[in-house]
């Protein structure tokens, strides 16, 4: 084949390329001579306390967020596995919450989080729990906990379908030698079940942490970052600069911020997916 | 009948095969929890919505709310909005995505510019919203698009397009390439072939890739928030969020439309049941 011929597949590829370029570079573009067009857009990163909160709140966030629905995903997905009946039923069911908007899944807790009227405190009260403290959302020491339970519950679907794939794709003869070597259930799970579920695991953890790190559609609905600045992550501090007080180059400037974090993942993401 | 010792420890062992069970049905009804008590909130007349003790059954029902929301209210017309655009930005990613696919999994490529050229367009898909949204905000401006529904198809379809490239490669790397050859030498074309030979074989998957792109359009809320701030270019999800900041809320109306805006969802999903994991993990874990 001809080197300096461009290839065939080429003109399949162009309107795609194309469009990619007008819509995800050029903006990325845009961004840098927005951001660049005044040096303080950089400094001011370094000395703005609001974006040191909001940033320590998002890794804090995902950190918490993460861990949680890492290990109810993966002990879900063990329990399904495990059951002898329903598992299709089960699965189903359990994915629900990730699929709704996530829109529509923040409004619902709204209704359950309200500390006067909300289902959640008048549930508790009616078993005898003294709820006058619990304010949940509105609580300035208790925003965050709760915004990152309605993550745990909306994205443990996640982690609970990928590792569930995985553990099926397992091939059964591994699981089978080990038994009949006489090894427990413990052994059998962390000598071979988890090795042979490492790919599977680090994936659907890349893929969580990158959605996590934008963070923005329940908060905005839940707390808009508040009370005060206790549930103000990057996405919305991103959101209020540019769109509230109109300060666009500061937003850019911050949003790469954000995107190195990205970067940083999606790297090791797409190593993990060459790997398998 | 007095038990023996084996028959105890036979109960016993019974009760305890259903701890599991118990355990997944009590996950469950975390699970659908919420989603059952926005219902019956959309459901429910205005002083039984937040009575004490809650209400869980037993209510009166009416349909007020969602004639409230949909008949006389905008809702009906965010619906057509969100409807128009998921359908509008779905069909273009799709009729831009799907050659490239093919191109990446057809054609030999020089120096593995196949997977490079894959892996950028997947990068693309990686970057966060909030980063390009301000400079698509002011190009869109610029464009004279902001507030219309074109200006954000044209931004759903730039987000749905690397998603539809990634999927569709996958399917079509799976399609044996002598079928298209044999019907090229038979004088199809090579559009023809994609057309007429190859498309009809990936129809599952290519069906799957519809439906997530409908999915994630219909469901998005930054681009939508940000691009279209009047009444006649809301989406459902700008549309309900709009009404949760308010002052005074309507819950009723609110939940009815949030109760509307998920069954779609609901219903594609149980259709692409079989691609959930592969379409969510991006095709890396093949379901």
């Amino acid at each position: 084949m001809n080197r300096r011929r461009i290839p065939e597949g080429f003109p399949w590829v162009l309107p795609s390329l194309v469009v990619l370029l007008a819509l995800s570079i050029y903006p990325l573009i845009y961004s840098v001579k927005l951001a660049a067009a005044d040096r303080r857009n950089f400094t001011r990163l370094f000395t703005d306390r609001l974006f040191l909160t909001a940033s320590i709140q998002t890794i804090w966030l995902t950190l918490s967020a993460l861990s949680i629905e890492f290990l109810l995903g993966l002990a879900l997905a063990l329990l399904i596995d495990s059951l002898a009946r329903g598992r299709m039923f089960f699965r189903t069911a359990l994915l629900i919450p990730m699929l709704l908007p996530p829109v529509v899944a923040a409004v619902a807790w709204r209704l359950i989080y309200n500390p006067q009227f909300g289902v959640l405190n008048g549930t508790l009260r009616r078993l005898g729990f003294h709820t006058a403290d619990l304010t949940w959302t509105s609580g300035e020491s208790s925003a965050l906990a709760s915004v990152i339970l309605v993550d745990v519950w909306e994205w443990t679907p996640f982690l609970f379908l990928l590792l569930s794939a995985g553990l099926q794709a397992i091939p059964p003869e591994p699981l089978e030698a080990a038994r009949v070597d006489g090894a427990g259930a413990w052994r059998i799970f962390r000598d071979v079940t988890l090795p042979l579920l490492k790919p599977t695991i680090v994936l659907a953890l890349l893929l969580r942490t990158m959605d996590l790190v934008r963070i923005f559609d329940q908060i905005f609905i839940l707390t808009q970052g508040g009370p005060g600045t206790a549930t103000e992550t990057v996405s919305l501090y991103i959101y209020r600069t540019a769109f509230r007080f109109s300060n666009f180059g500061y937003a850019a400037a911050m949003s790469f911020v954000l995107l190195a974090a990205t970067l940083l993942f999606s790297r090791g993401l797409l190593r993990a997916m060459r790997a398998r | 009948m007095k038990r023996t010792r084996a028959g105890w420890y036979e109960a016993a062992r019974k009760a305890a095969a259903l701890v599991p069970y118990l355990a997944a049905v009590a996950a469950v009804f975390i699970a659908l929890a919420p989603v059952y008590w926005l219902l019956t909130i959309s459901l429910k007349r205005e002083v039984d919505q937040f009575a004490y003790p809650p209400q869980w059954i037993g209510f009166t029902a009416t349909l007020e709310h969602y004639r409230d929301a949909f008949a006389g209210g905008s809702f009906a017309a965010y619906f057509e909005n969100s409807v128009l655009l998921a359908a509008i930005s779905t069909l273009a990613a799709l009729a831009i995505g799907v050659p490239a696919a093919y191109g990446l999994a057809r054609f030999e490529w020089p120096r593995q510019w196949d997977h490079r050229i894959g892996d950028w367009i997947l990068s693309t898909r990686m970057l966060p919203p909030i980063v390009t949204i301000v400079p698509l905000f002011l190009m869109l401006r610029q464009a004279r698009l902001l507030n219309s529904l074109t200006g954000l198809a044209i931004v759903y379809t730039g987000f749905n397009l690397p998603f539809v490239v990634w999927m569709m490669r996958g399917f079509f790397e799976e399609v044996p390439k002598e079928i298209e050859e044999a019907a090229m030498l038979d004088g199809e074309s090579r559009a023809g072939a994609l057309l007429r030979i190859v498309l009809p074989l990936v129809r599952p998957g290519l069906a799957a890739t519809a439906v997530f792109c409908l999915v994630v359009a219909w469901n998005e809320f930054l681009f939508a928030l940000i691009l279209t701030q009047t009444e006649a270019a809301m989406t459902l999800p700008v549309g309900i969020a709009s009404r949760v900041t308010q002052y005074e809320i309507k819950w009723g109306a609110m939940s009815a439309a949030g109760v509307v805006a998920m069954i779609p969802v609901l219903v594609f999903a149980a259709a692409a049941q079989k691609y959930l994991v592969r379409g969510l993990s991006l095709g890396a874990v093949k379901g």
